[in-house]
């Protein structure tokens, strides 16, 4: 075993598939495993880097990756194992894999009911969904609220204690300033700054995702 | 949920028994949460109360008689 390893160890090959986008990694890796025993592969993203592990164990390899450069590069080493059969059939190449959003994921609260038809119902739907989306841990980058949704921001709503809490997580938490003064409640605002519309519509525009409740 | 407190969660048969419990409870002051039912409880209803575990007894005797609920389960801090 130990034999095997150092006399391969001068012949590996290096691929270097950082700066490639989806799905160049794979195929270079797969096409160096077909003609080396060892192969190190080298990409700076994420989705390479799942996809270049999944290819390894789909194609019967030991798998070892290592981190460099602070985590924006990574080194998949795939070793054949001997004997192992390699498999003709594709692998699959997820090219979205884990690739983060081109924009910010934005919250959209336009109103202080979560669906239409029954405004009790739709009220503790929303306070569900604010509760939820405090606990999940996946959370917004920001939260835009206009209209009646400004009232989920005021210090008597029940859902302050929920927005606080994704406020202090690192949420951007933007509250229309037009809405606030049309409502008249401007001093009552409890959570969140108070935002316009160039900063509203910016945000929006840019979004990577935008969902609204 | 910074501070460890110990919560229990009220569970309910439907929506409107919900309501109409957090209904008494706002009027009577008693802190209270109206949350999703966490998800490894099963409940018909989507949503239950949440109260902190020192108010229980507080909260039974006052919607004793007025609301019919299923059962108080203690929940632990991380499944919320």
């Amino acid at each position: 075993m130990m034999r095997y390893e150092v006399s391969n160890m001068s012949e590996i090959k290096i691929v270097n598939a950082t700066g490639l986008a989806c799905p160049q990694p794979v195929v270079l890796a797969r096409q160096a495993v077909e003609t080396n025993e060892k192969v190190k592969v080298i990409v700076d993203n994420d989705a390479a880097l799942e996809n270049v592990q999944r290819l390894g164990a789909k194609l019967g390899c030991e798998v070892a990756s290592e981190t460099k450069a602070g985590g924006s590069i990574f080194e998949i080493t795939l070793t054949r194992k001997a004997g192992a059969p390699f498999p003709t059939q594709d692998v699959p190449v997820s090219c979205e894999a884990s690739a983060p959003a081109a924009g910010p994921f934005v919250i959209v609260c336009a109103e202080d009911k979560m669906g239409r038809g029954n405004d009790e119902l739709g009220s503790v739907l929303m306070r569900a969904f604010l509760h939820t989306i405090s606990q999940q841990k996946e959370k917004p980058d920001v939260m835009i609220f206009y209209n009646m949704g400004v009232k989920l921001t005021l210090q008597e709503a029940e859902t302050l204690e929920d927005l606080k809490e994704l406020a202090a997580a690192g949420v951007e938490i933007l509250v229309c300033g037009t809405c606030l003064n049309y409502f008249e409640v401007k001093d009552k605002l409890g959570v969140g700054v108070v935002s316009n519309m160039y900063d509203i519509a910016g945000i929006m525009s840019k979004a990577g995702r935008l969902l609204t409740p | 949920m910074s501070e460890q407190k110990t919560y229990d969660v009220m569970l309910f048969k439907s929506v409107s028994y919900a309501l109409k419990a957090e209904k008494i409870l706002k009027a009577e002051k008693l802190p209270h949460k109206l949350i999703p039912v966490p998800k490894q409880i099963s409940s018909d209803c989507g949503i239950c109360l949440r109260f902190e575990h020192q108010h229980r007894l507080t909260i039974e005797n006052t919607l004793f008689n007025k609301v019919k609920f299923e059962e108080i389960r203690q929940i632990l801090p991380s499944a919320l």
